[in-house]
Parts: C-alpha cells; structure tokens; sequence
C-alpha cells in the first residue's frame, strides 16, 4: 500500500459519492451520499498522516469527522421539515426556486 | 479684427447705407415680433411702407454721393475668422452698380407696396399684415445681397429672397396649387443653388476669401464662375430650370411685379455683373451663357405666344428677357447687361401692376375674359401699352436702348446664330405683347369686361411712376454707363437700331393683323399649344429630380426603420431573449445546483493541472 | 506481501459496499451498505495506524449516523405504501461527471511525487513537536496537538455541536402548538 494508492482509493470512493449525490432522488439517499464523500476525505487525512509523519492529518479528520456528525444531525431535521411540507421526500418537489 | 485690403470699418459707413440695408429689417423684425400689430393689418403696411420709403432716401442719397464722388468703398465688419484671417465679412460696397441696383430695387419695391395697399384692400387683416411683413423682409433681403461686399453676404442674401419667393408664391396657402408652386420654386432653385454653395467652397479653397475680385487661376475662374452661372440658371429662370417662374404666378400680382419681374430673378444677372472678375477670366463660361441666355429668350417668346393667362405671357416674358441679359453678359458686354436690366425692372414691373389693375377689375387673369377696357380703364391701358412698346423695344423708349445694346454686343458671335435668335425674339416679343394689348383693351368686351371700371388712387400711382423710367431711362445711359465703369455710345442710326425698330413695330402690326379684330385663337399656332401642353420639360424634371429624390428619401427611410431603430430593437430584444434563454438554468431543482458546482470544482481542478 | 493483500480486500470491500449505497433501490439496505463501508474505513484506519480514529469512527458514525439515517428514512415513509423512484434524471449525467472527476484527480496524484514532496513545519511547543515529528502518531500525540496547538479549534467545535443540536431541535419541531397544549389539558385533567 503507498500513498498514492491510498489517495486513489479515496477519489474513487469520492467519485461514487458524487455520482450518488447527482444521482439519487431521494433527500435521505443524498445525505448518505455525503457522508460517503465526507468518509473518503478523511481516508486521504489519515493516509497523509500515516505516510508522512505527523499528527496533523489524524487531527484534522477528527474535527472533521465531529463537523460531519453535527452537519448530518442538521441535515435530517432539514429532511424532516421537506418531508413535513411537501408530503414527499423527492428533491425534486422543492421546485419553488425556480426562475 | 483684420480687414481685407481696400476695406474701412463698419462703423465708418455711410448713414443711408445703414438706412437702407436696415430700416426694412427693422420693420421686419417689428412685424414678426409683434403678432398683435400684424394681424391689425393696416398698420403693418404703414411700418413697412415707411420702411420702404426712407430706403428709397436713403437709396437715392447713396446714388447722389457716387455720381458726386464715384469710386467704389467697402465697409466690413468680421463676423467669422479663420486662423485671424477674416473669412465671413458683414459690410456693405458701394460703388455704382450697387448704388444704382439699389435704388432700382428700392423704387420698385415702393411702388409695388404702394400698390398692394389697394390691390390686397379685400384681404382679411391678419393676412394683410401677412402680407407687409414678407414684403418687409423681402426688401431687406435684396439690399442685403445688393450691397453685399462678397460672396457670402450676397449668398446669404440670395437664399433669403429665395426664402421670401417661397412664401409670398405661397400667399394664398388655403389654394393647393399656390403651395405646389412655392414649393416648386424652392426645389428647383434650391438644386441651382447647390451651384453656389460648391462655388463658395472652390474659392474659399483656392483663394482664402470669399471676394471674387481676389487673384484667381483661369481654371478656377472657369469653375467658380461656371458653378455661379448654375445657379443663376435657376435663379433667373433660364432653361432647364426655368419651369418655376410661370407657376410662381400662383402668387398675388403684385409679388409678381416685384419679385419675379423686377428684382429677384435679376438677381442672377446682378450676380454675374458683381463678380464680373471671374466670369471676365472665363471665356468658356461666358460662351455658355450667350447660347443659352439666347437660346432661353427664343424659347420662352415661343411659349409666351399661346399662353392665355396675362400673368403667364409677362411670366415668359421675364424668362426671355432674362436671357437676352444673360446672352449680353455672356458676349462679355457688362453694361449690357446690366443696362438692360434696369430698364426691364422698370416696365416689366409697369407692366405687371397694370395687369394687375386689369385684373382687379375684370376678376380674371385670362384674356378671353378682357376686351375693349381702354375705354373703361385709360389709365392702365396707357400705361400698359408704353411699358408693352418699351418691352418691345419701339424706339424712344428705354426698352429699345437697352434691347439695342445686348444686340450689339452679340453681333458676329457664333455665326450670327445667338444673334438671329435674338433678332427673332424682339420680333416675337412684339408680337406677343401685342397680342395682349389688342385682345385685352381694344375689340368688344367679354364677360365682366363689360362692367369693369377705372381702379383707383392707390393702383395708379405707382402705374404713373413706373412709367417714367420706362420711358425716359434710355435717355441717361451715358451717366449710368459712366458710373459702371463703362463707356457707352448712343447710335440711333445704323444697321442693328433700324432692324430691331423694325421688328418691333412689324410685331405690333402682325399682332393687330391678327388679334385687332377679336379673334382669339390661331390655327397657325396650334402646334405650339400642343407643345406646350405637353410639359415636357417638367416631365423631365418629374422623372429624373422628384422621383429619384422620392427614391433616396425612400431608401433612407428604409435604413432608419430597419437598420438604424432595428439595431436598437434587435439591443432590447436580444437582452430580453438572453434574460429568458438565461432564466433556464434556474430549474429549481438543488441537485442541477450540485452538478454545476461540481463541475466548476472539476474545472478549477483541471486548472490546476494545466501545466 | 499479506499486508498488501489485505490492504486489497479491505479497499475493495469499500468500493464495493460505497457503489450499493448508491446504487441501492431500497433506502434501509443503502444505509445498511453505508454502515459497512463506515466500518470498513475503520479497518482501514486501523491497517494505517490510526487506532483511536478508528475507534471514533466506529463510535461515531456507525452507531450514531447510521442511527440516525435508519430513523431518518422511517420517519419519512410514505404511507400509501408507493415506493419513490430511486434514480432521478439521466445517470449518465452523473456517471460522467463522477468518472471525469476522478480521472482529474488521478491525474493530479500520478502527476505528483506525494511520497517525497517537502514537509510543512509544523508550529507548537517543542516536546510537542518531537512526537509530531515521530513517523508513529499515536493517541498521547494526539492528544497533547488536540489540546495545546488546536485548543482554540476544539473549544469553537463544541460550540459547534451545541449550535447544531439547538438547530436541529429548532428546525425539526412541530409548530402545532395548540394541539400540544390541547392534548397536555385533556391529560391533566384526566
């Protein structure tokens, strides 16, 4: 395992996240999308920590592991409020904003 | 401030000068400034008249002093200057041509208003007034170009007596054909005067000034004098451009008399003498004024044969005797043709108050409606006949010195053509002012001839006065000579005076042959009639001036529609469709919101790669 | 050798279970998938060292965020038994963009030589440094960074997770309150 395979491991994992974050309908199937690519992240983080030394890298996927917990928490309450006012959870029945 | 060469101040002018160049344009500026006054209509006459009598002082007080002094003088005052140089000069010139044409200008111009005093008696007052305050403008306008020390002023002058036709012709606005004339005459002068204006820039560009005594080539002097002689065309009804002065007769007589008679259109013949130092260095310009300035006096005594309105005979009349002084000029006599042109002011202007007065009593301008008045009317028709002899160069009378002068000028030019066509003109003038003058005041009266009576005080006067010159101006062509800085020689006797005496009195009598019994219509001049009839050379200008203008009016207005306005709507209309072709992107949708910021990311990053 | 096996099979575990989640129909199975790659990461966090990350991941994510999404997506079922269509749009559009990006940043990685690129210096108490400085971070390493290089970060985080908390409780209420307080009148007085 080297680094660059680490990183590369990372960006496909984001990539699928992508891809499901375009993809999916469903407001809870994007969120877990996110949390794939926020996963992937901080695949990178540690790998970086691992290969070249220092705690940096450790430190910094554990705030951001905190942050992702709290923006998930966030999220949900946001998919629970679409689903209270639209009756559906699609992302496409949010349309208000359209010009 | 730097005057040309020769020049004084403004300031230092003589008075009448300033009288007259500026008391009508007071009365003017009175008039238009004042509504209230105008349409009173009785006192905008008295402003005017007055106006026009102190010019007359004025005028015959300038004269006096140059018979006295002689000489000529220029007073200048810079009004435009270029690199220091004075370009537009404001002044007056006096020497004895412009002494003389003013006070020609001025007594006509007197007598005619005088006139219309009774003659426009039944118009309503606002009209009236109308009426004075043109008048007033016109006789500022023709001292303006009159006095005028160079080109400039006497073009400013020029579109100004332009301007005044326009609206006197057009005097009687409520008669569609009365608008069509003015407005013909001021499409076709104003082509002449495209003439001028290209003039004006050939000298300035070649010269520096706008004074036509300043050094020239004799290539310019060709050019500017030929591009002059344009304009004259048009101004002085030669042909081709000669098709507005009959239709100018839409205007009331005494306009007539003054403006298309006596002053205006001899404004081209002034013209040509004023800038006598160009035209006497361009022998191909002046061969080109002989042939058509004889060639016009031929044409138009044709037409003036079988016209059957009084004022259309005298209208041909003017445009033939325009050409024989524009002929004289041509043939290189200045005098000749300035001569000439005093005594036609004269008895041309007699000529067409007395019409004026006919047809005030018989209600109509034609001739089948006349008949027999020299009984009812003596007055008008004496003086109608000696300013017709005068006209027709009858010997004694001024018309045959000055006649005698421009055919002496022209002998042996061209072979004799220009000559015999003027020979034959004197002829026909004859003939058909005689013809006139049998159908209109001898035989049985038609219509309301029959009831027609004498006109009164106010229309005989200036009848009277006008005959004077008429009559006796021939007899002081030395001192006019003299102060025109030319010589002159009276020959009463020899081969040109005897023919031409004959002619005319041969004329008279053909024309009594044929006319003294009543009978209107001749068989034998029926072709003519027909020609006439046609309107060629109106045609000519219908096709090939008013429809190609009509055409590019057309296309120009095309290209503001279309082009100009299109590309503003095509601005607007393109930032309304770019404002909704844009409004797409907006779908609502948040996941397309992530597809572009991701793509953005992907793009920066791309960026990044670049090496 | 095993080592680099194993480094395989974990990685392609994680692919493998990071497509079901995106790919799979049913909400409850996605997020079950999701809690497989969350502890698949963790394995891995393990294979590179990072025990105690490991640890928060599993604490963390799978127990609290796979919760959480589990009562996420029963809270939302609809009732009328419809199922919603997984997939919204052209797939392709996504496809694209998910491959052309990570063909982006495997460009970047091949193009860059990550394994002997220079060191930032890091800054902080001396003693701090020479264990930051240890090619082996450990949790005392962490730990001592947490507190004293990034204290001021940690204190702003736990205002972070109260903000969070108060928003989501905020944004996540009933607005009826007429009803509630209805309800809490018949059952005082009952």
């Amino acid at each position: 395992m080297t680094l660059s395979t680490s990183i590369l491991l990372a960006a496909a994992m984001f990539s699928v996240g992508v891809y499901g974050l375009l993809t999916r309908r469903h407001a809870v199937a994007i969120l877990l999308s996110v949390e794939l690519m926020a996963n992937a992240a901080n695949l990178s983080f540690v790998a970086f920590s691992h290969f070249r030394g220092g705690a940096t890298g450790q430190l910094f996927a554990l705030f951001a592991l905190a942050i992702t917990v709290a923006e998930v928490a966030v999220g949900l309450a946001l998919v629970l409020l679409l689903y209270r006012t639209y009756g559906d959870t699609r992302t496409d029945a949010a349309k208000e904003l359209r010009g | 401030m730097s005057l040309p060469v020769g020049a004084l101040p403004l300031e230092a002018a003589p008075i009448p000068a300033f009288v007259a160049l500026f008391a009508p344009a007071v009365a003017a500026l009175v008039l238009a400034a004042a509504p209230a006054l105008r349409r009173r209509g009785a006192p905008a006459s008295w402003v005017t008249l007055t106006a026009s009598l102190l010019a007359t002082a004025a005028a015959v007080t300038l004269l006096v002093t140059q018979l006295r002094e002689g000489g000529s003088h220029v007073w200048m005052a810079s009004w435009l200057q270029i690199n220091g140089a004075g370009v537009g000069d404001f002044g007056v010139r006096l020497d004895g041509v412009s002494a003389t044409m003013l006070l020609v200008v001025c007594v006509v111009a007197t007598c005619v208003q005088v006139f219309s005093l009774g003659y426009m008696h039944d118009e309503k007052p606002p009209a009236f007034g109308r009426y004075f305050a043109y008048h007033a403008l016109f006789l500022f306008s023709m001292n303006l170009l009159v006095l005028a020390p160079d080109l400039l002023q006497l073009f400013a002058g020029w579109e100004l007596v332009g301007a005044t036709s326009y609206l006197l012709i057009g005097f009687y606005y409520q008669k569609p054909s009365a608008g069509q004339a003015a407005l013909k005459a001021f499409w076709i002068t104003k082509l002449a005067d495209m003439g001028f204006l290209m003039a004006l820039m050939v000298l300035y560009k070649t010269t520096g000034t706008f004074r036509w005594d300043a050094a020239v080539t004799a290539a310019t002097a060709t050019t500017v004098s030929g591009l002059l002689f344009f304009a004259v065309v048009g101004k002085s009804a030669q042909f081709p451009l000669h098709i507005w002065l009959p239709d100018a007769m839409e205007g009331p007589t005494p306009v007539s008399a003054l403006l298309h008679a006596a002053t205006m259109v001899a404004a081209g013949v002034f013209l040509i003498v004023r800038a006598n130092p160009l035209f006497a260095h361009a022998p191909a310009t002046r061969d080109v004024m002989l042939l058509v300035g004889s060639g016009t006096a031929l044409f138009a005594a044709c037409l003036a044969l079988v016209q059957t309105d009084i004022k259309k005979v005298l209208a041909y009349s003017t445009c033939s005797q325009l050409g024989y002084m524009v002929a004289a000029l041509g043939a290189g006599s200045v005098f000749g043709g300035f001569f000439h042109l005093a005594t036609h002011a004269f008895f041309k202007a007699l000529l067409f108050l007395a019409a004026g007065s006919v047809i005030h009593a018989v209600h109509s301008n034609e001739l089948a409606d006349m008949g027999g008045l020299r009984r009812r009317m003596p007055v008008t028709a004496t003086t109608f006949i000696i300013g017709a002899m005068s006209l027709a160069g009858i010997p004694g009378l001024a018309g045959f010195f000055s006649k005698d002068l421009v055919l002496a000028s022209v002998e042996g030019r061209y072979g004799w053509v220009p000559f015999g066509a003027l020979m034959a003109t004197a002829f026909l003038t004859a003939f058909y002012m005689g013809r006139v003058v049998f159908l209109a005041f001898f035989g049985e009266a038609r219509g309301h001839a029959g009831h027609a009576h004498e006109s009164g005080g106010s229309l005989l006067v200036p009848l009277l006065v006008l005959t004077v010159p008429s009559v006796a101006l021939g007899w002081v062509a030395a001192p006019l000579a003299h102060l025109s800085g030319a010589t002159y020689e009276l020959h009463l006797v020899g081969v040109v005076p005897i023919l031409a005496a004959s002619l005319g009195l041969g004329g008279f009598a053909l024309a009594w042959v044929v006319y003294g019994r009543g009978t209107l219509v001749v068989s034998a001049l029926a072709p003519l009639e027909r020609l006439v009839a046609t309107r060629a050379v109106n045609r000519v200008y219908e096709v090939g001036y008013r429809r190609v203008l009509l055409v590019v009016a057309d296309v120009l207005g095309w290209i503001d529609r279309y082009l100009i306005d299109g590309l503003m709507n095509f601005l607007g209309w393109s930032a309304v469709a770019g404002g909704r072709a844009l409004r797409r992107v907006q779908t609502g949708n948040a996941q397309d919101y992530v597809f572009a910021v991701v793509l953005g990311a992907i793009a920066l990053a791309a960026w990044g790669l670049l090496p | 050798m095993t080592v680099a096996i194993g480094f395989g099979v974990v990685a392609a575990i994680a692919l493998l279970s990071a497509i079901l989640v995106v790919r799979s129909p049913n909400l409850v199975h996605a997020v079950l998938w999701l809690g497989v790659t969350l502890i698949d990461t963790a394995v891995l966090y393990g294979m590179l060292g990072a025990s105690f990350l490991a640890g928060v991941q599993v604490l963390l994510y799978v127990g609290g965020v796979v919760t959480l999404m589990v009562f996420g997506v029963m809270l939302t079922r609809r009732h009328d038994g419809l199922s919603v269509p997984a997939a919204s749009g052209s797939p392709w559009r996504g496809a694209l963009t998910a491959a052309v990006l990570f063909g982006v940043i495997a460009a970047a990685v091949m193009r860059s030589d990550l394994e002997h690129a220079p060191v930032a210096p890091t800054a902080g108490p001396p003693a701090v440094e020479a264990l930051a400085a240890s090619s082996q971070a450990t949790t005392q390493a962490i730990g001592f960074e947490l507190l004293s290089t990034h204290v001021l970060a940690f204190e702003v985080l736990s205002l972070l997770l109260l903000a969070a908390i108060i928003g989501a409780v905020v944004i996540a209420r009933r607005r009826d309150h007429g009803a509630l307080d209805q309800n809490a009148r018949t059952e005082a007085s009952s």
